[in-house]
């Protein structure tokens, strides 16, 4: 009953806030991560070619 | 002028206290359904003993100190100090009688290191203790640190009052999310428990990828998920993270420790759909800066002292380990003795710089806190500005936290102290430690470990330590975790009671 009744868009619609907020914060972890890869990666690249 | 201290302080303080005791009484029952699911029904005992001596305190305390009279700041703020005392006292009865550490002594000192989310260890064989035992220790961190006992114990036993208000700011938490404490109190937890459950799954799937069993693989990362949101650092292997030797693992912790150093007005901010308020706050700004520029010269460091040449060992080592430092959890991917006899000192005293300033203020995190230095840097501006402006112009300020406050001389004040008796404590401890025969770096570093409840270890902290220093760095992993004023108001309180008596 409460299956048939559930609507994904609904669900998504009424918690917008929350999961936009959560990849908001995921994002940042990520661009956190990606920032110190690029730099380990230069690193290596720097210290190959010197 | 201050008053005198009255019989009725004492009762205010002692009456408030019996909700921290009845709490961890109740607390101490979760572990007993781990042991009865692990079928470890001898240790069910153990933990009942802890928390039936919790309850018999809490009722001495209810019926002999009972008192009407509402709490004030400085009843509040006592009472914050003795709770993060007597929680981590009662808590260390199970871990004791269950043989877990070598002492008493030791058990108090994981306990405290548990509470405060510091993760510096004394267990003795942590790989092999019962799940219940190991199961309590994580928890703690999440209970302790990752909530906080007081905003437990509003949320469940408290009502809204001013005394309630007072308690948080005792306990170094000036959050005003909601105009209703009790209701301030479930956000955070909400918060907490919607990290915990995300990360329990992230960790879970890491360890199935890995190879471990479902079994093994939750367990794991349930405890994982709790200290690293807790920015805690226990871990449920001697060997901390590096027991995986997995990329996946150290990733998840890795995105739940920033998470755990992030303000909870930030979270509720950004779950709220305020989402541009994380580019514009000025702790998200610096903890960022913060980061990237520790990760750069720890990774450039080690790179060039031929430590770890390559991309990934340099990420899951370096940057790690810069992250681990400046979230305050503590999780470690090499072992404690490679910290004192390999790393170069360069490193260790970048990592002991990252573990004293720590993550954002409000947050699960430790050391002096992004907030206050971005207050400092800003006021650092303003007097410059102001050396170069004619006399007769006006200055002005403001930083962006949540909302734009503006950059008062009492908010300079407040982080100048705060930030001054952190060094002065930090200066102590380094060189009380370095006088046990350790070298400047390694007592820095544990020091700022300890002080910053971060759990990092370059191996001072084991159970042969001096028993000494065991009790120095619980002091200061209780001191760390009150920001030091309410344990400057606690040893005022006793002075003043001691000088001047105790009025009936």
């Amino acid at each position: 009953m409460g299956l048939r009744k559930f609507s994904l868009r609904a669900f998504l619609k009424k918690n917008f806030d929350f999961i936009t907020g959560i990849l908001s914060e995921a994002g940042l972890t990520v661009l956190i991560m990606g920032i110190a890869i690029a730099i380990c990666l230069l690193l290596v690249f720097i210290k190959s070619v010197i | 002028m201050i008053l005198p201290l009255e019989r009725e302080d004492l009762k205010v303080i002692g009456y408030n206290l019996r909700n921290i005791c009845y709490l961890v009484a109740a607390l101490l029952f979760l572990p007993i359904a781990v042991a009865v699911v692990c079928g470890e029904f001898d240790t069910v005992p153990y933990f009942l003993i802890g928390s039936a001596i919790g309850i018999i305190l809490g009722c001495i305390l209810s019926f002999s100190l009972y008192t009407k009279r509402e709490m004030e700041l400085k009843h509040a703020i006592v009472m914050a100090a003795l709770a993060w005392l007597i929680a981590p006292l009662l808590a260390s009865i199970p871990i004791w009688l269950a043989n877990a550490t070598a002492s008493y002594i030791d058990a108090s000192f994981e306990s405290i290191s548990g509470f405060t989310g510091t993760g510096l260890t004394l267990a003795v064989d942590i790989d092999h203790l019962p799940h219940s035992i190991n199961f309590l220790r994580h928890f703690l961190q999440f209970a302790g640190d990752g909530i906080g006992i007081i905003v437990i114990s509003l949320s469940i036993l408290g009502r809204t009052e001013m005394g309630s208000v007072l308690a948080f700011k005792g306990e170094a938490k000036e959050i005003g999310i909601r105009p209703s404490i009790v209701r301030t109190s479930r956000i955070i937890i909400g918060i907490a428990v919607t990290f915990l459950v995300i990360g329990t799954v992230l960790f879970t799937a890491a360890g199935i990828r890995e190879g471990l069993d479902f079994g093994t693989s939750v367990f794991d990362g349930l405890n994982h998920s709790m200290t690293a949101y807790a920015t805690g650092g226990f871990s449920t292997h001697s060997q901390s993270l590096l027991y995986y030797q997995s990329i996946w693992f150290e990733v998840v912790a890795m995105v739940l420790m920033i998470m755990g150093a992030l303000n909870f007005n930030l979270h509720y901010a950004v779950l709220g759909g305020k989402r541009r308020e994380i580019l514009k706050n000025i702790e998200v700004r610096l903890l960022l800066f913060g980061l990237v520029t520790s990760g750069l010269l720890i990774s450039t460091n080690l790179l060039f002292a031929n430590m770890y040449p390559t991309t990934e060992a340099l990420f899951r080592k370096g940057v790690f380990h810069a992250v681990s430092a400046q979230t305050t959890t503590g999780f470690q991917t090499v072992y404690p003795f490679h910290f004192m006899l390999m790393w170069p000192v360069f490193s260790m005293v970048l990592l002991s710089i990252a573990m004293i300033i720590g993550g954002c203020a409000n947050s699960t995190s430790g050391g002096i806190k992004m907030v206050r230095i971005g207050v400092l840097l800003k006021s650092l501006g303003r007097e410059i500005k102001r050396a170069l402006l004619p006399r007769s112009a006006v200055m002005t300020g403001t930083f962006h936290n949540i909302d734009d406050i503006p950059l008062t001389d009492k908010i300079v004040r407040s982080a100048a102290l705060m930030a001054m008796s952190y060094l002065i404590l930090f200066s102590v401890g380094a060189v009380i430690t370095a006088a046990y025969g350790y070298s400047l770096e390694d007592s820095m570093f544990e020091t700022a470990s300890a002080l910053g409840n971060v759990g990092l270890s370059c191996g001072i902290t084991s159970p042969s330590m001096p028993a000494g220093l065991k009790v120095m760095y619980m002091f200061l992993m209780w001191a760390g975790r009150l920001e030091i004023i309410a344990v400057l108001v606690l040893f005022g309180f006793v002075i003043f009671g001691l000088r001047k008596g105790v009025r009936r």
